[in-house]
């Protein structure tokens, strides 16, 4: 699979066409139903109805060009969602709670991945485990951190994107008996009992303290 | 932690079966996951390939699985030892996360699989690691009771948060320098407790 390279919020500039579209969401489906081993390359073509050779047109290598175009795509438009919920965002618990939650639920709802997790997990884990998860920690706080720094500054931005993401898979890939971390009023209570207390001291701008203080 | 066997980590396996996890350990040492089987384990243990089976009915999926279970549990178990003489809870999490980095990082027979079988080793230390997060809850939260939790913040939640940003900080610690005491300090007041010190009760002042 790919690298992650992503570094800011910006949708590769080259999309894929009409025709590369298809095969890739033809692909997903594949993936979602076969996982990566059986699926072939008949079977995205078939699934895409168009011939074996229109997809080696758009993929010369084939379907490890495929895999790894998917794995581009999809993280380019999860940054691209993700970037235009936190625009929408005007403090840091809001901030927070949104990416934190649209994080939890793409990662999830996301069919081909869980089918990967729970019958493939040598294609998944090897990417999101030790060294390779710190570069999924340094990506993803590098998409984040833009949005973080209007509320806690830059410095702290990239660090707190990092905590924040290592939560996120935290919570999602062991899930928790008290955190539901796909519902926003669970991460709403963990983000004031754990993550504001920690931020709330040094941020730039003001948000509510989360706890009323009795004095 | 009062003595070796933790009852946090689970019932230790019996003499026979723990003999068969160290062997396989030996071997997957020696050669690797891909090339491990059931007649070198048992040749190692000194056994027939019959008692193998009767300890480990799934074969050598069973055998490797549990070997890398009984491996985290053993460093998790020495982690546990090794700051149990530790003051507070804030120093308590400071010599763990510089401990257990540095086993990471001296831990010759994982680096070598992490480096040429990544994909045989992950599946299943991500899924023993996650496992361990019940009993790593469990070990911190007679030091999570002892914190004056802010209110709304429970106990058991607290430990299950501690514990999952040790198990993510020791697999992966991004930013952040574990092996600096200062930073490590700074990493545990401002990330870890921040949440469970109560207002204007804060034990380490900037």
């Amino acid at each position: 699979m790919a690298t992650i390279t992503m570094s800011d919020g910006a949708p590769a500039p080259a999309g894929p066409d009409a025709v590369e579209r298809r095969v890739l969401d033809a692909a997903l489906c594949c993936l979602a139903r076969w996982g990566v081993a059986k699926t072939t390359l008949d079977d995205i073509a078939r699934e895409a109805r168009v011939s074996r050779a229109t997809v080696y047109r758009a993929f010369p290598g084939g379907k490890d060009t495929v895999l790894d175009a998917i794995v581009v795509d999809e993280l380019s438009r999860f940054a691209g969602d993700l970037g235009e919920r936190l625009l929408g965002t005007d403090d840091l618990e809001d901030l927070l709670v949104t990416g934190i939650t649209f994080a939890s639920q793409t990662l999830t709802g996301h069919e081909a991945l869980q089918y990967l997790l729970a019958h493939e997990p040598e294609q998944v884990l090897p990417h999101i485990s030790f060294g390779r998860f710190d570069g999924v920690l340094a990506a993803a706080s590098g998409l984040v951190a833009p949005h973080l720094a209007r509320f806690v500054g830059e410095e702290l931005a990239l660090r707190t994107g990092e905590w924040v993401t290592r939560l996120v898979f935290s919570y999602t890939m062991a899930p928790s008996p008290t955190y539901d971390f796909t519902d926003a009023d669970d991460v709403r209570r963990f983000v004031r009992s754990y993550l504001l207390p920690g931020l709330t001291d040094r941020t730039t701008a003001p948000a509510a303290p989360p706890h009323p203080r009795n004095d | 932690m009062t003595d070796g066997t933790s009852p946090a980590l689970g019932a230790p396996p019996s003499p026979a079966k723990h003999r068969l996890l160290e062997a396989t350990y030996a071997c997957i040492a020696r050669s690797g996951l891909a090339r491990i089987t059931v007649e070198e384990a048992a040749r190692e243990a000194g056994v027939s390939r019959a008692t193998v089976y009767r300890h480990f009915p799934g074969g050598r999926d069973e055998l490797v699985r549990e070997t890398v279970g009984h491996e985290v549990a053993h460093f998790f178990l020495e982690l546990a030892e090794a700051v149990a003489s530790s003051d507070s809870f804030a120093d308590v999490l400071e010599e763990a996360l510089l401990h257990a980095h540095a086993a990471v990082a001296d831990h010759e027979v994982l680096q070598k699989l992490l480096a040429t079988e990544p994909d045989r080793l992950l599946p299943d230390l991500a899924l023993e690691a996650n496992r361990l997060l019940p009993p790593i809850a469990t070990f911190l939260t007679p030091y999570v009771a002892d914190q004056d939790l802010p209110p709304g913040v429970e106990v058991e939640p607290a430990a299950e948060y501690v514990a999952r940003m040790v198990l993510s900080l020791v697999g992966a610690p991004g930013r952040w320098d574990l092996t600096d005491r200062g930073e490590v300090a700074e990493l545990v007041r401002s990330e870890i407790l921040a949440g469970l010190v109560a207002e204007g009760d804060d034990a380490h002042p900037a």
